[in-house]
C-alpha cells in the first residue's frame, strides 16, 4: 500500500510539472487540480488529509509575496519607474554603452527589492521609447534588463520567489542573504554585464541618429502622482530597514511586508479595487497549490525515497555536491519554472540535513541554480517571457534562437563564477 | 434627409494592385483622408485611411506608454521613413474591411455608424453595390445642423 501511495503521489506531482512545462493549460489551474487530486487520493489511501495539506502551506512565503505585491501595485501608477528610466536616459547623454549600463543597474537594483516581472513590465516600455527616439534597436536593452534582473534578484531575500521560499524554509534572514548571497551575486552580475556588453557590442557601437532628443525628456512630467510615490517610497524604505533587523527583533519578513502594505494602504487610501486587481492572485494560488502537492509527496514517503537517492550522491565531497546542485538546478530552471523545482527540492535538502549532512551551503547552491538558470532560455523565467511578449508588438521581436545566443552564455558565465566562488568559500567547511 | 443629399460624388478610389507609394501620392495630391479600394466593377472591397499609412511611421512605444507628455522631442522617430520594400507592397496588405451605407440611409444612422466604428468618412453605395459617393463626419454633421434653422 505504501509503495502504491508513493508511486501515485509521484505521478500527480510530476504529471503536473509536465503540464506546467507544456504550457497548454494555465499553470495555476494545473496546480490547483493537482493539489486537490493529491488530497483526494491521500485521503483514500490514508497518507494525506485536509489538515496536513493546510499545514503544508508556507503562509510566510505567501504573506511576504502578497505584501510586496500590494506595495508595488500602488507604486506602479505613480510613474516612478518611468522617472528612473528617463533619469538614466538623460544621464547617458544618448550614448548607447552608457545607457546600457545605467538601465541594467536600475533594473537590477529595483529587482533586488521588487518582483522581477513587475520591474521588467514597467521598465521595458520606457526602454522601447528611449531607444526609438534615439533611433537604435531596443533589443540589447530589453534582453539585458530581463537577464540582469534574474541575476540581481538572487542577491536578496525578497528579490526572487525561490529566495523567499528558501529563506522561509531554512530560516535564513534578510541579512543572511546580504552576507552569503549578495557578494557572489555581485561578482556574477558584473560578469554577466561585461559578457552582455561584449555579446551586444555590434548593436551598442551604432551611433544613435538623434542623441539630443533624450535630453528633452522631462523626468518631472513622468511622475503622475508625486505625493503617492513619495509616501510609498518612504514606507518601502522603512520596510527595507526592518528587513535588516527582522531577525534580531524576531519578526517574520512576511509581517514586515504585510505591515508596510497596511500602512501604505491607510496612508494613501487608494482605490482598493484597483490595487486588488493588480495583485497577482494566480501566483499566490500557484504557490499554495504547489505547497499542498509537495506536502503530499512528503507524507506519502516519496520525498524520503528521493532523499535516499540524493544521499548516495552526497557521498562525494560536500563542496562538489553543492556545485552539482547549482548546475542541475540551473539546467532544470532553464526549461521549467524554478518555483516548483525549488518547492520540491526544499524538503529534500531538509531531509539530507536530518541524515547529518551540513546543508547550510546547499541552500545557497539551490538559490544560485534556481536564479541564474532562469536566464538560459526564453521560457526560463517570467521576466524573459514578458520581455519577449512585449517585443512581439514592436518591429524588432526577440526570437527564442536569439535568446539562446545571449541567455545561455549568461547562464554559463554566472553559474561558472558562482561555482568558483562557492568552492573557494566553502572549501574550509 | 438621406446621405445622398450631402455626400461628395467625385470619389477617388483605387484598385487592389495600387502600391502603397502610389496610394500615398493620391492622398497627398487629392488631400483626402480615406481611400476606398474597389474591384473592376467599382464595388468596394476595402478601405485604407491616412492613419493606416501613418501607422507605418508611428513608433512602437505609443502602444506601451499611455502618456507621452514628457517626451518633448520624438528624436529619431521624426525622421523614420518606411522602407522602399514596404512602399512597394500593394494596398491590399493595409486594406481594412469597408463599412458602407446605401444612398437612402438616414443621416443620424450614418453618423452613429461612423461614431461606433470610429470612421472619419463613409463610402456610399447604390442599390447594386457600386461606389457612388463618400461622406465625411463634417458633411453629415452640418447637414443635420442645417435642419435646426427651420425649428420655430
Amino acid at each position: 500500500m505504501e509503495t502504491f501511495s508513493i508511486v501515485l503521489s509521484f505521478i500527480i506531482f510530476f504529471g503536473s510539472l509536465v503540464l506546467i512545462f507544456l504550457e497548454k493549460i494555465n499553470r495555476s489551474i494545473v496546480a490547483i487540480a493537482g493539489s486537490v487530486l493529491m488530497i483526494g487520493l491521500g485521503k483514500i489511501l490514508g497518507f494525506y488529509s485536509e489538515e496536513l495539506a493546510i499545514s503544508a502551506i508556507d503562509f510566510n512565503t505567501l504573506g511576504l509575496l502578497l505584501g510586496m505585491m500590494i506595495l508595488v501595485a500602488m507604486l506602479e501608477p505613480t510613474g516612478f519607474f518611468e522617472y528612473l528610466a528617463v533619469l538614466a536616459a538623460r544621464a547617458s547623454k544618448g550614448k548607447p554603452a552608457r545607457l546600457f549600463i545605467l538601465l541594467g543597474i536600475i533594473t537590477t537594483i529595483l529587482s533586488m527589492f521588487l518582483d522581477n516581472v513587475t520591474t521588467v513590465v514597467l521598465i521595458a516600455p520606457v526602454t522601447i521609447l528611449i531607444s526609438e527616439i534615439l533611433g537604435i534597436s531596443p533589443l540589447p536593452y530589453l534582453m539585458s534588463e530581463a537577464l540582469l534582473s534574474n541575476v540581481g534578484g538572487v542577491a536578496t531575500l525578497v528579490g526572487d520567489p525561490p529566495n523567499v521560499l528558501i529563506g522561509s524554509a531554512a530560516g535564513l534572514s534578510f541579512n543572511d542573504f546580504l552576507v552569503y548571497s549578495l557578494p557572489i551575486v555581485l561578482v556574477s552580475w558584473t560578469g554577466a554585464l561585461f559578457l552582455l556588453r561584449y555579446l551586444f557590442k555590434k548593436d551598442l557601437a551604432k551611433r544613435p541618429r538623434r542623441s539630443k532628443a533624450v535630453m528633452k525628456l522631462n523626468p518631472a512630467e513622468t511622475l503622475n502622482q508625486p505625493e503617492t510615490a513619495r509616501r510609498i517610497l518612504i514606507v518601502l524604505g522603512a520596510a527595507i530597514l526592518f528587513f535588516f533587523v527582522h531577525h534580531a527583533l524576531h519578526i517574520e519578513p512576511s509581517l514586515v511586508a504585510l505591515s508596510a502594505a497596511a500602512i501604505a494602504l491607510v496612508w494613501i487610501q487608494p482605490d482598493f479595487h484597483v490595487v486588488l486587481k493588480k495583485v497577482e492572485w494566480s501566483v499566490l494560488l500557484f504557490f499554495g497549490s504547489l505547497f499542498i502537492m509537495v506536502g503530499g509527496l512528503e507524507h506519502s514517503g516519496a520525498l524520503s525515497m528521493i532523499v535516499k537517492i540524493f544521499e548516495k550522491a552526497s557521498g562525494m565531497p560536500p563542496v562538489l555536491f553543492g556545485v552539482l546542485i547549482i548546475w542541475v538546478v540551473a539546467t532544470l530552471s532553464a526549461v521549467v519554472d524554478n518555483v516548483p523545482i525549488t518547492i520540491a527540492l526544499i524538503p529534500v535538502i531538509k531531509g539530507l540535513g536530518e541524515t547529518g549532512l551540513d546543508i547550510a551551503p546547499l541552500w545557497w547552491a539551490l538559490a544560485f541554480g534556481a536564479g541564474f538558470g532562469g536566464t538560459g532560455t526564453i521560457i526560463g523565467s517570467s521576466a524573459n517571457i514578458i520581455v519577449a511578449t512585449l517585443s512581439e508588438k514592436t518591429r524588432t521581436p526577440i526570437t527564442s534562437a536569439l535568446w539562446l545566443k545571449r541567455g545561455l552564455p549568461t547562464m554559463f558565465v554566472t553559474c561558472f563564477i558562482a561555482s568558483i566562488l562557492y568552492m573557494l568559500i566553502y572549501r574550509w567547511f | 434627409m438621406y446621405v445622398k443629399s450631402c455626400m461628395k460624388t467625385h470619389v477617388v478610389s483605387v484598385l487592389t494592385s495600387t502600391t502603397i507609394r502610389e496610394a500615398a501620392a493620391i492622398f497627398a495630391s487629392k488631400h483626402i483622408g480615406t481611400l476606398p479600394i474597389v474591384d473592376k466593377n467599382n464595388r468596394p472591397l476595402g478601405v485604407i485611411g491616412i492613419r493606416d499609412l501613418l501607422k507605418l511611421e508611428m513608433p512602437d512605444f505609443i502602444n506601451f506608454v499611455s502618456d507621452v507628455d514628457f517626451v518633448h522631442d520624438f528624436g529619431a522617430v521624426e525622421d523614420t521613413r518606411p522602407s522602399a520594400a514596404t512602399l512597394k507592397k500593394t494596398v491590399r496588405s493595409l486594406m481594412r474591411p469597408v463599412v458602407t451605407v446605401e444612398e437612402d440611409c438616414g443621416l443620424l444612422r450614418a453618423y452613429a455608424m461612423m461614431l461606433q466604428q470610429n470612421l472619419h468618412d463613409i463610402p456610399v453605395v447604390s442599390k447594386d453595390g457600386k461606389l457612388v459617393g463618400i461622406a465625411s463626419r463634417v458633411d453629415i454633421g452640418v447637414m443635420i445642423l442645417k435642419a435646426w434653422e427651420k425649428v420655430e
